[in-house]
C-alpha cells in the first residue's frame, strides 16, 4: 500500500473551489481587491496548514445542513495542496497587482485563478499532473523517469 | 450600480468565452484523435472502449482514475476494452491524440472512432454514462 495515499474528502476539496471561485468572481463584480487578498491569505494559509483554505464552509455549514454529502476517496492529498498553493501565490499576485494599481494585470490574474478552480471542479483537471507531464515532455530534466537508452528494463544503467 | 451591472456583464462574458474555448478545443482534440485513431494498434473492432492516457509520475491516474477504471471493468467485463498508454513511453501517440495533460480518457465507440474525451480525471459514473451513449 502507498504510504502518502490517505482518505481524502473530495467533497471538502470540491466546496473549497466553488468557494474560491465565488468569490474572486464577486470581488471582480464589486470591484473589491480587499476580497481577492483575503481569498489569496486564507489559500495560502489552507496550504501552509494542509487543509483546503475554505474548510470551514464545508464542516461549518453544507456538511451540518445535509447540502453536501462526504466523498470518500483514497487519494494522496500533496497535488491538492500543490494546487491550492499555486493558486494562492496567483491570487496574491493578483492582489498586489490590484492595490498598486494594475487593474488589467491584477484582473487577469484572478481570472487565471478563477478558471483553474473551475477547470478543476468541473472537468477534474490536474494542475500538478499537467505540469509534470508538460515538463516531462519538453524534456526539463528532473521531470524524466524514463531510463537512459540502452537500459535494458529491470537492470541498472550501464556507467560511461 | 452601473458600474457593477457592467462588471457582471464582463465577467458573464468572460465565463462564457472560458466554456466556448474549452468546447473548441474539446472539439479540436476529438476531431485530431479521429483522424489518428487508427494509430492505436490494440483496439478490436466490436467492443466499445476506454483509451486511457497516463505517466508514471502522475499521482491522480494512480490514486483515482484507475480505481474508476477497475470499478468500471467490474461493472462491464468483457463488454469493454480498456487500453492504457504510457504517454511517457509512446510520446508519438500522445501527440497524434492530442492529449494536453494527464489522466486523459477517450470513450470509442464498436468501430473504435473516439467519440468524448475527459482531460481529467473522469468518474466511474461519468465514464459509464458516455459509454452508454455511444452503444
Amino acid at each position: 500500500m502507498d504510504r502518502s495515499l490517505r482518505t481524502v474528502d473530495h467533497s471538502v476539496l470540491k466546496v473549497n473551489q466553488a468557494t474560491i471561485i465565488v468569490a474572486l468572481v464577486a470581488g471582480f463584480v464589486a470591484n473589491l481587491p480587499w476580497l481577492v487578498a483575503l481569498v489569496a491569505l486564507i489559500m495560502l494559509v489552507g496550504t501552509a496548514i494542509g487543509r483546503p483554505g475554505f474548510f470551514f464552509v464545508y464542516f461549518g455549514a453544507l456538511r451540518p445542513l445535509g447540502l453536501v454529502k462526504p466523498d470518500l476517496l483514497s487519494d494522496n492529498p500533496e497535488p491538492h495542496r500543490f494546487a491550492q498553493g499555486f493558486g494562492g501565490v496567483v491570487a496574491a499576485l493578483s492582489a498586489i497587482a490590484l492595490f498598486v494599481g494594475g487593474e488589467v494585470t491584477g484582473w487577469a490574474l484572478t481570472w487565471l485563478v478563477v478558471a483553474l478552480a473551475a477547470l478543476n471542479l468541473f472537468v477534474g483537471f490536474c494542475a500538478g499532473c499537467a505540469v509534470y507531464y508538460w515538463m516531462n515532455r519538453l524534456g526539463v530534466p528532473g521531470f524524466s523517469k524514463n531510463a537512459p537508452s540502452g537500459t535494458l528494463p529491470g537492470m541498472r544503467p550501464r556507467l560511461g | 450600480m452601473a458600474e457593477i451591472i457592467a462588471r457582471l456583464a464582463y465577467a458573464a462574458a468572460i465565463a462564457g468565452g472560458g466554456v466556448l474555448l474549452y468546447i473548441l478545443l474539446r472539439s479540436r482534440v476529438l476531431a485530431k484523435a479521429r483522424r489518428n485513431s487508427r494509430t492505436l494498434e490494440r483496439f478490436e473492432r466490436g467492443l466499445p472502449g476506454i483509451v486511457y492516457f497516463t505517466t508514471p509520475d502522475c499521482g491522480a491516474c494512480k490514486t483515482v482514475q484507475r480505481p474508476a477504471l477497475s470499478a468500471l471493468r467490474e461493472r462491464l467485463q468483457s463488454s469493454l476494452q480498456i487500453i492504457e498508454v504510457d504517454a511517457a513511453e509512446r510520446p508519438d501517440l500522445a501527440r497524434a491524440w492530442s492529449v494536453l495533460t494527464v489522466p486523459t480518457t477517450f470513450i470509442l465507440d464498436r468501430e473504435g472512432r473516439p467519440r468524448h474525451v475527459n482531460q481529467g480525471v473522469a468518474s466511474a459514473e461519468k465514464l459509464a454514462s458516455q459509454l452508454q451513449s455511444v452503444g
